[in-house]
């Protein structure tokens, strides 16, 4: 019975009732997606590290038996990033390895490669079509067949697997401590410390994003509360139980929650094919590991709803309690300093943490933090509102003051979004370290050379350069040999000169000073392209926050706006009112906020911060200000058209 | 003639409803007059024209010789703000301001220091009988201190003319008739005129004079006699 006259309550609601289900549903759906996207991206991590765990080799423990020589080792074209494998099979008898006893080959490498035979990537593949053999395909043995994409970390990927003898001098001779080639007992690998890298990043990230994602959806639930209020107190005034009133609550807002749901999932994915362009560690990403498995999906469908239902029920507490509460608008309850304390509590542990903590404890640590601040954003919006109401002199701030001291949270709704987000710019902009120095020389290749005479290594490469009809000039010091390109700023000449010098070094590539700075640059690229997807999030949910506040807030105080109009206030005073309703605790919040994310980011702070956080701070200051007045602005026709009418009537 | 207010041959239709169809009605200074009719019958429209709140279709509406239908919304605005008072059946008291803030904001809205202002409101609050329910809101209040509050609102500026719609619609019968009678001399004592939207004979018995409204035409009482 209570589901059937819910379901009636929800078709029956008038126009205005209908747009404020409209209004959750629409706020449902865009959380969804968003929670989709930052609860992915997590797994999306974990699954490249994976596929890209087995080029990065772990050496067989002691007892194992060795049937492989597996390294990995990175060489450049166009400025882009190729990892080359090296794979030798060791037979029983080395000599002869033509029956590769490798038992498990990595999912997407076709067969182990024997020695002279090398697979590409899609990407690499096409790129040696492409460029001049002279440029590219001649570092390499003829292709023999194409890797599968369950090989490749991303798309775009450029991967070569390469198969030699082990006695070749490429697996035997000394590489850096990190790239030398070892026995192996299987090709499985381990994800790569970049990798993990990424996924704390990813981590960090999602929960920057997850936490507003959850606020905001409360306050989608809470957008029709007033609506509700009032009519769930007419109910209990004519007898319906506590029990009736929360589960027709729960009803209502869990069948409008999972029509949002479902809307949010056809949303996110329409949205994948853009998501799957964000180029993070260097490429896009493939749609199936932005496409949340079946359990992620269920959780979500199932999760979502709840959570909305639950925070519905919340705001319905003082209904229950008391039918007369709401009907008679009594001064709600202060809030505790307990909140304060809270926070304060929170952020005490902060200097304790440091990069080495566990991930799970900074993520607990930063999780709760920002709980923390949507804690006290209420309590504090209160504080400005007395402080308002004090010191107003003209009926805009004291109408905002007051209402600020009268509902405090729900003018916090309003703002939370822009103040959470002033949290993660705040966070962000102390972890954008300054950029790298690098002292490199325009068009130079070098390469170490730890066995033989360096002096040796640079006649054989002016010989090899001279055949080729490469102009440059080599020149050598103790252990290194520098080439620089005639043509500097020739990126052709330069990959000519690559591809000419290719094995100049056994197990060596020759390197730009860009190109060993490339994993700094990389990581900064991607801290800034995270930092931007963050805070796109972020900014979305803060401003659609704002927007649907704004006018829901006006929906529900219609009837006073419409009685003040008609006894002659101006519209502009109306307005003014509620700007500075939002104006004032955004001021105080998202200032508070940045000042709070960028105290719990210290102990991570890697490299100084630099300008450019400065500047991704300014930038977002400027547009979450502006975000939240736009957003407030949208709504002003909407004041003007419930304050045109002029009959007053009750709700 | 001290006439306040005049509408003359005012017309008002809402799609092919006539809601009033050529109505005559003179207001003289400090006059009480209740408009009485059944539900829609056109009283509440008729108030609404007069107050400037609504523009009628024909016909003109005169405060002390002054035409305001013609006017635009901000100067009927500013005049509703400074010349008229309203008292509404409910729901027309800020639920976040305490009373004498709500009595107040009429006079911040026309320029007053909120010092002041709130000073002037408070001095209503002895005679209507709220002394001590200042700092109350709203929500705080009876229904019939709430309407008392709102007769400080409507006076405090010190209007020419108090509309009230139902003022006594949300009250039980004895607080109705105390309510009535606050308001009545109030605004006499005020030298304001009155008019009140009622269906309740006995709420039209604390008014000098009675118009009957029907189908958007007035049956009597138009003109004082």
């Amino acid at each position: 019975m209570n589901l059937d006259l819910t379901w009636r309550l929800l078709k029956g609601g008038g126009r205005r009732g209908m747009l404020g289900t409209w209004l959750t549903l629409g706020a449902v759906a865009v959380s969804t997606a968003l929670l989709l996207f930052a609860v992915t991206a997590n797994f999306a991590f974990e699954a490249r590290g994976e596929r890209g765990a087995w080029r990065n080799p772990v050496a067989a423990a002691q007892g194992q038996q060795a049937v492989a020589m597996a390294g990995s080792r990175l060489d450049y074209v166009r400025d882009r990033e190729i990892v080359i494998v090296d794979l030798a099979a060791l037979g029983p008898s080395t000599s002869v390895p033509s029956v590769p006893p490798v038992p498990s080959l990595p999912p997407g490498l076709p067969r182990f490669p024997a020695p002279g035979e090398a697979f590409f990537s899609p990407a690499l593949a096409e790129l040696a079509e492409e460029l001049p053999a002279g440029q590219l395909a001649a570092r390499f043995p003829a292709m023999t067949g194409v890797l599968g994409d369950e090989a490749l970390v991303h798309p775009e990927e450029l991967v070569a697997v390469v198969g030699h003898r082990p006695d070749a001098p490429v697996m035997t001779a000394p590489r850096g401590a990190d790239a030398a080639p070892v026995r192996v007992s299987g090709l499985a690998g381990e994800p790569s410390m970049d990798s993990q890298g990424y996924r704390v990043l990813a981590l960090i990230g999602s929960i920057l994003m997850v936490v507003p994602l959850l606020v905001f959806g409360g306050a989608a639930a809470r957008l029709t509360v007033a609506r509700r209020d009032q009519r769930l107190a007419a109910l209990r005034l004519i007898g319906a139980t506590p029990g009736q009133v929360v589960g027709m609550t729960v009803a209502e807002a869990v069948i409008v929650a999972f029509a949002g749901v479902l809307a949010g999932t056809v949303a996110y994915a329409l949205a994948l094919p853009l998501l799957t362009r964000i180029r993070m560690g260097g490429g896009p990403w493939f749609a199936a590991d932005l496409w949340p498995d079946l359990p992620v999906l269920g959780a979500t469908i199932v999760a979502v709803p709840l959570l909305v239902g639950l925070s519905a029920v919340a705001g319905l507490r003082r209904v229950v309690v008391s039918p007369l509460g709401v009907a008679k608008r009594e001064t709600p309850p202060a809030m505790r300093f307990l909140r304060v304390l809270v926070l304060l509590a929170v952020l005490a542990v902060f200097p304790l943490l440091s990069r080495e903590s566990g991930i799970a404890i900074v993520a607990v640590a930063i999780g709760l933090a920002f709980l923390s601040v949507n804690l006290v954003g209420p309590w504090v919006v209160g504080i400005i509102g007395r402080i308002t109401a004090r010191g107003a002199r003209g009926p805009a701030r004291l109408l905002a003051g007051r209402r600020l001291v009268d509902d405090p949270r729900s003018a916090w709704r309003t703002v939370s979004g822009v103040a959470m987000t002033g949290f993660v710019a705040g966070f962000l902009a102390l972890l954008s370290p300054g950029a790298f120095a690098g002292d490199a020389v325009p068009g130079q290749l070098r390469v170490v050379v730890a066995e033989g005479s360096p002096s040796a290594v640079a006649d054989r490469a002016r010989d090899l350069l001279g055949k080729a009809g490469v102009r440059a000039t080599v020149k050598h010091s103790e252990d290194v040999v520098a080439v620089t390109v005639a043509d500097r700023d020739d990126p052709a000449a330069l990959d000519r000169g690559r591809t000419v010098l290719t094995g100049l070094v056994p197990g060596r590539t020759l390197t730009t000073g860009a190109d060993d700075d490339r994993m700094g640059t990389q990581l900064l690229a991607d801290v800034g392209v995270g930092t931007v997807v963050v805070l796109s999030v972020s900014f979305l949910v803060a401003i659609a926050s704002a927007g649907i506040t704004a006018a829901s807030s006006i929906l529900d105080r219609r009837q006073t706006y419409g009685l003040l109009r008609l006894a002659g206030t101006p519209l502009t005073v109306l307005d003014r009112a509620r700007r500075t309703e939002t104006l004032v605790p955004l001021t105080v919040m998202g200032g508070g906020s940045i000042v709070v994310g960028a105290f719990c980011a210290t102990p991570f702070l890697f490299g100084a911060p630099n300008a450019n956080g400065l500047v991704m701070l300014l930038v977002c200051v400027a547009l979450g200000f502006g975000g939240v007045l736009g957003a407030g602005a949208l709504s002003r026709p909407l004041l003007r058209s419930v304050t045109t009418d002029p009959a007053p009537r009750p709700d | 003639m001290n006439d306040v207010l005049a509408g003359l041959a005012l017309t008002k239709r809402f799609g092919q409803t006539v809601a009033l169809g050529g109505v005559d009605i003179t207001v003289r200074a400090a006059e009480a007059v209740a408009i009485m009719g059944p539900s829609g019958s056109g009283k509440s429209t008729l108030l609404h024209c007069l107050a400037g709140i609504m523009k009628p279709d024909g016909g003109e509406v005169h405060l002390l010789g002054q035409r305001i239908d013609a006017m635009g919304e901000r100067e009927r605005s500013a005049l509703r703000r400074t010349r008229f008072g309203f008292v509404f059946q409910f729901g027309q008291l800020l639920p976040e301001l305490p009373a004498e803030e709500n009595v107040a904001l009429p006079l911040m809205l026309g320029g007053v220091a909120r010092a002041q202002a709130v000073r002037q409101a408070r001095e209503w609050f002895g005679p209507l009988g709220l002394h001590g329910m200042e700092t109350r809101r709203p929500g705080e209040l009876s229904g019939g201190q709430a309407q008392r509050v709102a007769i400080a609102r409507a006076l405090v500026t010190k209007p020419a003319v108090v509309f009230a719609d139902e003022p006594t619609g949300a009250l039980d019968q004895t607080t109705g008739h105390d309510t009535m009678r606050l308001l009545v001399e109030a605004t006499r004592h005020n030298g304001a005129s009155l008019i009140v939207v009622t269906h309740d004979p006995n709420v039209a018995g604390w008014c000098d004079r009675t118009v009957e409204v029907r189908d958007g035409r007035l049956l009597a009482g138009g003109v004082p006699a």
